[in-house]
């Protein structure tokens, strides 16, 4: 028995040891107002340290920009460079670690320092009893001839809120100045929480597909380790049609997808046309217009039946996009032109086997081309739709109403105003944590009124303070 | 009128105006005691504004959308933005070296727009498909207002540390309030007294203060203190005491907009291409101008951290927002991008 208690007491007295080291050294640690500034100081630079170098490239462009023998400030070559993950600063593990502890340095300093203040403000039994009590304020006067029923209507009208007990005053407003910060903490945390959980449970996934085709979400770029339940399989889609409009000037006005979701049978449960900033969300997933290409062109040859023939994007290095395809004009292949196009207004350029521009054709016309009529029927686009499911996006807005609630209610100042009566004497001090120039203009005045209003009862009666 | 023949006058004429106020702000604070400036340097500041507000006007009938898509609008509304923040901030601190400091930074921007950037573009382009939304307005605008308050904001904190250049200050104001009692080194004098001897220049600026009060004066002769008990009366708030809580209140009114800018831009990216966060270098230095001036926020109640330190932090974070709003053009990427123009 006896082993057994001193085990249980050991196992007890284990389990005291983390929580004193808890409490005493690791919450009072993390809550500590210069670890915050530290904090965001550190995630500020870190932040730029991703700005100046150019993230998510290539290792022969980290070799080629950041070479070892004339390392940028004598240190930063490649290898150091790649080594440190500053090629992708914002998904490094002490990126995330940073993260992490302004995360716990926000949660200890709102239950360690914000809400015992807050329970401190909203207790209303604030009052003062003695006169020396209000020699510490900057703001403090005494009448030695004044009624604290006259200070209660002056407060009243700048929406004071007035507690008394028997010759104390105790008046105060703006307390959602107090409450505002600790909104601000709350919001921040949700949002970090409702990025990770998005992180863990969403995925992207990115498809080009022509005019007419229906496609399943397939291509994933980018998936959470919990995110295969939200990968549709019983739907698909179909993107009926796919078109550009254009400003006369000849630049793109705007690209819009004509598109359905098909349910298991095919049956249509949803239409929509989607462009740019107007995307389409079924069950959780959202498709985006992002992309577009040339998928096809519809050729007809004399007489033939219209064949379409799929196009490719061609290599410019970087001087815009154009697309190219190749189109027999023999039975036996010997024979044929080339047709390009770099967009869908309809012009498209025919080009022989010996690389000469022979033709060019709108859509819906035709031109001789080797003996033969090609007409150009259309050119098929085929839009490029950004898919992504992030069941942590609930939460993070939430995070966001809460942060931009936290933000305005922390610019209201909190003020306070004490009042104590002792015979005829009336001892006045007030204070305010942010707006000290507009509370003293206020106090100010409420003095001034409270002078006059004086005066006026009495003539003969000289204040102290106010002349 | 021909609107465009219009906007060309209203932008040189802006431009002139603000150089002629900052004289006029200029030569006040060296000679306080010039009558007129002091009217001289708002209504040339009011006019400036108005001026500005009408070139928007004019841009925004001609191209049918609200005028801030390219550098040229942008910087006309961050000068706009800045000239109204000046007269809130003049008008609570009721200070007159707020133009001293806003009124410079206002007509360099002007001057940048109207005189250096080449003529293509200056003038109204078509919105690219990505900034056709009605987010574009609710987005850039407030970014702009609080780029605009921000700059204000800082810009009064380097003129508190010019005030107090070489003193020991005690910060008044904070979320916590800290400042709001009594210094110990002034002591209290008996109202009869100090105006009796009202030679005391400390006397004149109560006065000026609209609210005639009792004085308080650096420690009295030991001569008062054997008197009896002195009644209280308010100490005032100094100068630097004002200037700093004023660039505190108004960093205040900014450090909202921008968290409301950044995440309206956060939302709109959500809504238009699916991702809220991205990490683009605009984005990046946004959230870099939010932790800075939440940095700042948080020294003010920092023990150790009192005095003029926070000042400097807010000084730099003028640096960080002209930053994030025109250095990362250089950059040349992402959406964000207005385009290169040297």
């Amino acid at each position: 028995m006896a082993a057994k208690d001193s085990f249980s007491l050991k196992l007890s007295h284990l389990g005291a040891v983390p929580q004193y080291f808890f409490k005493r050294e690791l919450v009072p640690f993390l809550a500590d107002l210069r670890l915050a500034i530290a904090i965001l100081l550190i995630l500020a630079l870190f932040s730029i340290s991703g700005t100046l170098i150019e993230q998510g490239q290539s290792i022969e462009f980290y070799k080629t920009n950041y070479p070892e023998k004339t390392a940028l400030f004598g240190f930063l070559s490649w290898k150091v460079l790649l080594t440190l993950g500053l090629d992708h600063v914002y998904r490094t593990w002490w990126f995330l670690a940073l993260l992490i502890l302004f995360g716990s340095s926000l949660t200890a300093c709102t239950f360690k320092r914000q809400l015992p203040a807050l329970r401190w403000f909203s207790r209303t039994w604030n009052f003062y009893t003695q006169p020396r009590q209000f020699q510490k304020f900057a703001l403090s006067a005494e009448f030695n001839q004044a009624d604290v029923e006259k200070l209660v209507p002056l407060l009243q009208q700048r929406r004071y809120q007035i507690f008394r007990q028997g010759d104390s005053l105790y008046a105060h407003k703006g307390i959602s100045g107090r409450i505002g910060p600790i909104i601000v903490h709350v919001g921040i945390l949700v949002i970090l929480a409702g990025a990770i959980w998005g992180a863990l449970t969403g995925f992207i996934a990115q498809e080009m597909v022509p005019s007419g085709k229906i496609f399943q979400i397939s291509n994933i770029t980018d998936a959470g380790p919990l995110a295969t339940s939200q990968i549709p399989k019983d739907w698909s889609v179909k993107v009926n049609r796919f078109w550009i409009d254009y400003t006369p000037e000849g630049s793109i006005d705007q690209f819009y997808s004509d598109m359905s979701v098909l349910n298991q049978d095919g049956k249509e449960v949803k239409r929509k046309t989607i462009h740019v900033n107007e995307p389409l969300r079924y069950r959780g997933v959202t498709l985006y217009q992002a992309d577009w290409a040339i998928a096809a062109v519809r050729v007809k040859l004399n007489n033939s039946p219209i064949f379409q023939i799929p196009m490719a994007q061609l290599d410019t290095g970087t001087k815009g996009r154009i697309w190219g395809t190749w189109v027999p004009t023999k039975p036996d292949l010997s024979d044929g032109v080339s047709l390009v196009a770099k967009d869908l207004q309809g012009m498209v350029l025919v080009y022989d086997m010996a690389g000469k521009l022979v033709a060019t054709v709108r859509t819906g016309m035709s031109t001789q081309v080797n003996g033969i009529t090609l007409a150009v029927k259309e050119l098929v686009g085929s839009t490029g739709l950004q898919i992504k499911a992030d069941p942590g996006i609930p939460v993070v807005y939430a995070g966001f109403g809460l942060l931009m609630l936290g933000v305005l209610m922390s610019y209201v100042s909190h003020s306070q105003i004490w009042a104590l009566q002792q015979g005829n004497q009336l001892f006045m001090g007030g204070r305010t944590n942010r707006a000290q120039v507009a509370f003293e203009q206020e106090f100010l005045a409420i003095l001034d009124q409270m002078g006059k209003e004086n005066q006026a009862a009495s003539p003969t009666s000289e204040t102290a303070t106010l002349n | 009128m021909d609107l465009v023949r219009l906007q060309n006058i209203l932008d040189n004429t802006s431009f002139a105006i603000l150089f002629i106020t900052m004289l006029v702000y200029w030569v006040g604070a060296a000679f306080p005691r010039l009558p007129y400036l002091a009217m001289l340097g708002t209504t040339g500041m009011a006019i400036a504004n108005l001026c500005i507000a009408a070139l928007l006007g004019a841009r925004w009938l001609e191209a049918g959308y609200f005028p801030i898509s390219n550098l040229y609008e942008s910087l006309f509304f961050l000068t706009w933005g800045v000239t109204a923040i000046h007269f809130i901030a003049e008008n609570m601190s009721g200070s007159r070296l707020v133009g001293v400091v806003t009124a410079p930074v206002a007509m360099a921007i002007t001057a940048f727009a109207a005189l250096s950037l080449p003529q293509d573009m200056q003038e109204s382009a078509p919105l690219v498909p990505a900034l056709k939304s009605n987010w574009l307005m609710m987005h850039v605008s407030v970014m702009m207002l609080s780029y605009a308050t921000l700059m204000v904001g800082s810009l009064m904190a380097i003129a508190f540390l010019v005030v107090t250049h070489g003193q020991n200050v005690e910060l008044k104001g904070s979320s916590v309030g800290t400042g709001a009692y009594r210094d110990k080194n002034y002591q209290l004098h008996r109202a009869g007294e100090a105006v009796n001897g009202s030679t005391d220049p400390s006397t004149e600026a109560m006065d000026s203060g609209g609210v005639a009060t009792a004085v308080i004066a650096p420690p009295a002769p030991p001569s008062i203190s054997s008197a009896p008990p002195a009644p209280l009366s308010p100490q005032r708030l100094t100068l630097a005491d004002t200037l700093d809580n004023i660039s505190y209140r108004i960093i205040g009114l900014g450090f909202p907009l921008l968290t409301i800018g950044i995440i309206a831009g956060a939302v709109w990216a959500n809504e238009a291409w699916g991702s809220y966060w991205s990490w683009d270098p605009k984005e990046t230095w946004a959230l870099i101008t939010w932790l800075v001036f939440a940095a700042y926020l948080h020294a003010r109640i920092t023990k150790g951290w009192q005095g003029r330190r926070p000042a400097i932090l807010a000084a730099t974070g003028f640096l960080v927002v002209w930053v994030c709003y025109l250095g990362v053009n250089l950059l040349g990427k992402g959406l964000h991008s207005y385009g290169w123009f040297f």
